[in-house]
């Protein structure tokens, strides 16, 4: 696995200037790493080598405060170097993750209503927000450890070389040990740990999934049963996971075995060298300063490791959604203007489907099969108005049909020509979205509409017993998705909206628009899709009910058929 | 003031949850050990390197040097050693505990007699799995550091002290900065992070989902480009928050990173002057300047310490709300069976969840062998929570249920294993034969032949998914396979078709007749009602709209068709609207 994605920082602008803050943090702590030493050194050597026995106990009083001085000065510049990595990293990193959420989630829409496995809603959505949340420790805890890696330690070294020769070349030798052996651990175990690593999850979700199901168990008096399954499975989840950790913590054992003697070898060595006068003192304490410095980077990388896997993967799986193609070919620009026919084209055209067939995700069925049809559009006159309705069992691909008359999903077989203009259609789902906002807003898109027209569409999609209940009326605030109202509530509201917005959209398509409401709300549907034909419209909607199919001036069936399996 | 001090330590969520970690202080205690033992060698590696160079620089004869050299390579070793075994002994400490809190969990929630609201709400069962693991972690992040910490911590003071006891105070002041202050600071920067964000971080997941659930109705209506700005302010508000937190967790990391810097100098302050007076040896000198190189490590791990411990405590209280009180009154052993034949009785019955208001109020039901009864009655006027009552799963307020029932919920579980196990949650003893039958019964056979592996198919999490009509008809086949001799469906026709849902109520109200078992079914379609004996319509009293649900009418679908206006009104709006095969 890549430490660092360089796709992340082609991609996340804000990623780029992070990692160049971080780098420039790096070179100053590297900086200051090197002062320190040898502001102790200077300080401590004279002063010891003055006060053994033998020595004359006269020390240069003003060059050790100068060095104490110096001592200070590092002191408060690590201080400001920790205090602008965490003040501006996390800024940054809250930046990267931002970016990085919107170009996932823009990419998911553009990938139309059924895009390829790995990018449905509900990952994507967990992806976005919990995943790349995992985006955050990782940039703001090991990708700094991994740049100081690359700064400080060759930095350090370099010092050391200066200084005493031997330390250096022992450093050197051992620098290259701590990823080797890592790596050696890493591929003998990869495959172990994997596994056992599979396994305590399953054994998790096990537990948590019995958990969930109690109100059930209990429901059929069962929920004493599994406590004893709960704790075996308990047992062999910490069991395995102990074996996993056996291993993992291996590798993290070998890193700090081998810095750590490293640094003791280093100690000895210059201890040795001193006894026989083959060095000074105070070359010799900067040394023994800056030799944990060398490993210490690399430490808090391994430690961090882990932290930083769950972010890694993150970053992974965001590219591999961004890098599938948008293969409907709809994007927003095409759909709203070039081929598709104009407004003036569109009222008293046709739709035609030619032998229509879609094959239904997941199942040996085509939903809609082999379906041909000519769909006449409304004339755009008061009184040329249609109803279209659309009929058909369950599953038998009515709403996948919409999707393909909106042009947001391509027929396997067979061609749709032409598809509806987005900019002419008004398109009230099962589940239609409701916005943040006044309910005004919402019905009103944010233009401006005359309170009478406002009124008479309230009364028509019974919107009015709504406000009634509601607190504030028009000005009541409905949050994001319409929180606090019901399904048959949304409902209301998403066709007065397309009732208000549909003057300059002639095509209405309404999906199962009853299927949520009681008898009474199947009253306010009729009573609208009449007023859209009244008024020239065309209606197309996706009907289970007599009464809506009662309505329709045309009905186009939609069969599913299974297919033999290959 | 100790009185309130008491109370609050009593309170702590995280106390309350120990007995159930069944935490082993012991393992503990060695954990900490072992952590000590780890940081003894890096400071002892610093103390007795420092000792050596300073001696070596004297040029005494190398053999005095052989006990330094010895100890400098011993603790170079030991020190992985140590460490390797002191994470290994506190993860197992957390394991042990966290698989004990699941379990132990499991059994209050399963023992805690009749409250199924806390268990009804779905959010709060998904946060469990990683609420335990948060409370978990608090031993591997938290104890054992903390512990490790103030051992290792007030010895190396003591170890400088000894040698200068000016010093070894300074050492113990910048400890206190970066051990105390510095995790402090950075707890409290999380906690204002978490809580100014959690609106942010919501918001940012609520449009997160919109966008991407509603993103195509977005695209065509084109309003996809202003939820994309909204998206990206709430992202900008929570990089407000975030950027808050980060002026004082800058603080503590300033504070920690600058300490040891500082204390180093102190040492040097003090001990210059102490040795040039002759009353610190040279070679003491530099133990005490450059071991607090290496004592700093104590507090590394406490920041995220202190900020796991407060996420911990967290989870903890989430926890503890779920757990039914102390001394959970197991369901009452079957109330006493209903006489002559009936198997389920209800008189003056008042139903209704822990707020003071009644959702429902006075109704009697006779069910014996055979008998099918139907709900009828608004979306949420009260029909689930009289099937929780009549069924023993929520205690009445007022009147009597004699006899048991299975309640069979709209949104009942299927569980992550095969089809054949998630039967036989039903019962233990259902065979391959049994289960096939009843999945007949429910029309599911198609179905049954489209999976993979047929019953051995695994289903829920990680499985195959199960469409919302499929689920709705598994859990009646598998309601069908209970021994219980009364069924309380709740709306079996959720999320079927109308022809399907119509099936499927007339087939539990043909097999409760065949089978001797009694039927009550919950149901605001009111078409497949004609199946049952008899239909309670509950509703609102007019003049009263704020009381309990009443039953405002009972009889035969046929008799209730001709004399209630409302409920003629609504099944004629059903009928004519349903498809013309359906319909007594």
């Amino acid at each position: 696995m890549r430490p660092l994605d360089p796709r992340l920082l082609r991609q996340a602008r804000a990623a780029r200037s992070y990692v160049l803050l971080t780098t420039a943090l790096g070179a100053v702590s590297a900086a200051l790493v090197v002062v320190q030493a040898f502001a102790i050194a200077f300080a401590l050597g004279p002063v010891v080598v003055a006060t053994s026995p033998g020595g004359d106990g006269a020390v240069d009083q003003a060059a050790v405060a100068r060095w104490l001085a110096v001592l200070a000065g590092a002191a408060v510049g690590r201080a400001a170097v920790a205090w602008a990595q965490e003040r501006f990293g996390r800024r940054a990193a809250t930046a990267v993750v931002a970016d990085l959420r919107e170009q996932v989630v823009g990419h998911a829409v553009a990938l139309g209503p059924r895009p390829p496995a790995g990018a449905a809603p509900s990952d994507v959505a967990t992806l976005a927000t919990r995943g790349l949340n995992d985006l955050e420790p990782y940039l703001v805890r090991f990708l700094p450890q991994l740049l100081l890696t690359a700064l400080v330690t060759p930095a350090t070294v370099l010092v050391v070389l200066g200084l005493d020769w031997v330390s250096a070349l022992i450093a050197v030798v051992t620098l290259p040990l701590v990823p080797f052996f890592m790596w050696l651990i890493g591929t003998m175990t990869a495959g172990t740990s994997e596994r056992r690593l599979a396994t305590v999850e399953r054994l998790g979700s096990q537990v948590l999934d019995l958990i969930a199901g109690l109100p059930t168990l209990r429901a059929f008096g069962r929920e004493l049963g599994p406590a004893a399954r709960v704790r075996t499975l308990g047992e062999s989840s910490r069991r395995a996971t102990m074996g996993t950790l056996r291993v993992a913590f291996l590798s993290g054992a070998v890193l700090e075995l081998l810095t750590t003697l490293c640094v003791a070898i280093i100690a000895v060595g210059v201890g040795l060298r001193l006894v026989h006068g083959g060095m000074e003192l105070v070359p010799a304490i900067a040394v023994l300063v800056l030799a944990p410095e060398i490993f210490l980077p690399l430490r808090r990388v391994g430690s961090e490791f882990h932290a930083s896997t769950d972010g890694l993967a993150a970053t992974r799986r965001a590219f591999a959604v961004l890098d599938l193609p948008v293969t409907d070919g709809s994007t927003d620009g095409e759909r709203t203007s070039g081929a598709a026919p104009t407004a003036t084209g569109l009222a008293g055209g046709t739709l035609v489907l030619d032998d229509v067939t879609v094959r239904a995700p997941g199942r040996d069925v085509d939903a809609p099969a082999h379906l041909s049809a000519r769909i006449a559009l409304g004339s755009g006159e008061p009184g040329g108005g249609r109803v279209v309705a659309l009929r058909g069992p369950s599953g038998a691909g009515k709403s996948t049909l919409v999707l393909l008359l909106l042009g947001l999903l391509r027929p396997d077989h067979g061609s749709i020509s032409p598809t509806l203009p987005w900019d002419q259609v008004a398109w009230v789902p099962q589940r239609p979205a409701i916005g943040p906002g006044t309910v005004r807003d919402v019905v009103t898109d944010g233009r401006e509409v005359p309170s009478e027209t406002l009124a008479a569409a309230a009364a028509t999609t019974g919107l009015d017993a709504v406000l009634a209940d509601l607190p504030g009326g028009w000005d009541a605030p409905v949050g994001l998705g319409g929180v606090g109202l019901s399904v048959g509530q949304r409902q209301r509201l998403a066709l007065a909206r397309a009732l208000v917005g549909a003057a300059d959209r002639p095509v209405v398509v309404l999906d199962e628009p009853t299927a949520h409401l009681d008898a009474r709300g199947e009253q306010v549907v009729l009573d609208t899709v009449r007023t859209w034909r009244d008024a020239g419209r065309t209606v197309l909607v996706v009907a289970h009910r007599a009464s809506l199919l009662g309505l329709a001036d045309q009905v186009v069936d939609v069969e599913a058929r299974e297919v033999a399996r290959a | 003031m100790p009185e309130t001090l008491r109370r609050r330590v009593a309170q702590d969520p995280l106390l309350q949850l120990a007995p159930l970690l069944e935490i082993r202080w012991g393992r503990v205690v060695r954990a900490v050990g072992l952590g000590t033992a780890t940081l003894v060698c890096a400071i002892g590696l610093a103390a007795a390197a420092a000792w050596l160079i300073a001696r070596a620089s004297q040029m005494p004869p190398v053999l005095t040097l052989s006990v330094a050299t010895v100890g400098v390579r011993a603790f170079g070793t030991g020190r992985a050693f140590f460490r390797y075994l002191e994470r290994l002994a506190s993860h197992g400490v957390a394991l042990r505990g966290m698989a004990a809190l699941r379990a132990n969990l499991y059994d209050r929630l399963a023992r805690g007699g009749a409250d199924v609201v806390a268990l009804r709400r779905g959010d709060l069962l998904a946060r469990v799995g990683n609420d335990v693991d948060d409370v978990g972690d608090v031993v591997v992040r938290a104890l054992v550091p903390g512990g490790v910490a103030v051992v290792a911590g007030l010895g190396s003071v003591l170890l400088v002290g000894i040698f200068l006891p000016a010093a070894g105070a300074v050492l113990l002041a910048c400890l206190l900065v970066t051990g105390v202050l510095s995790p402090w600071l950075a707890s409290r920067a999380s906690a204002s992070v978490e809580q100014r964000g959690a609106e942010a971080r919501g918001e940012v997941a609520a449009r997160t989902l919109e966008l991407l659930e509603d993103g195509q109705q977005l695209r065509v209506a084109g309003r996809l480009a202003q939820r994309t700005d909204g998206l990206r302010a709430a992202d900008r508000r929570l990089a407000a928050a975030t950027d808050d937190g980060a002026r004082v967790s800058g603080l503590s990391a300033a504070l920690e990173a600058g300490a040891q810097t500082l204390a180093v100098l102190g040492c040097l302050l003090l001990g210059i002057p102490a040795a040039l007076a002759g009353d610190l040896a040279a070679t003491e000198l530099a133990v005490v300047v450059l071991t607090p190189l290496a004592v700093f490590e104590v507090t590394t791990a406490l920041p995220a310490a202190a900020v796991q411990l407060r996420r911990s405590r967290a989870a903890a209280r989430r926890l503890v709300d779920l757990l039914p009180d102390d001394a959970p009154p197991h369901r009452e052993p079957e109330a006493a069976p209903a006489p002559d034949g009936t198997l389920l009785e209800t008189a003056g019955l008042t139903a209704g969840w822990s707020s003071p208001k009644p959702v429902v109020e006075d109704v009697d039901l006779t069910l014996r062998p055979g008998t099918v009864v139907a709900l009828a009655g608004a979306s949420g006027v009260g029909k689930t929570t009289l099937l929780l009552t009549a069924a023993g799963l929520l205690g009445p307020v007022a009147g009597q249920v004699r006899g048991e029932g299975l309640f069979v919920a709209e949104d009942g579980h299927v569980f992550g294993t095969t089809v054949l196990e998630n039967l036989r949650v039903a019962r233990a003893d259902v065979t391959e034969a049994d289960a096939r039958e009843a999945l007949a019964a429910v029309g599911l056979t198609g179905w049954l032949d489209g999976l993979p592996d047929g019953l051995a198919t695994g289903l829920g999490t990680g499985g195959t998914d199960v469409s919302g009509g499929e689920r709705r008809r598994l859990l009646v086949a598998r309601a069908l396979l209970a021994p219980h001799r009364v069924l309380l469906v709740d709306e079996p026709a959720e999320h079927l078709d109308a022809a399907t849902a119509d099936a499927l109520v007339e087939m539990l109200a043909t097999l409760a007749r065949g089978t001797g078992r009694a039927v009550v079914v919950a149901s605001h379609r009111l078409t497949p009602l004609g199946a049952a004996a008899e239909v309670l319509l509950l509703g609102h009293d007019r003049g009263a709209p704020d009381r309990a649900a009443q039953v405002v009418a009972r009889g035969p679908h046929a008799a209730l068709l001709r004399d209630v206006p409302e409920y003629r009104w609504a099944a004629e709006r059903e009928a004519a609207s349903a498809p013309a095969s359906a319909g007594p």
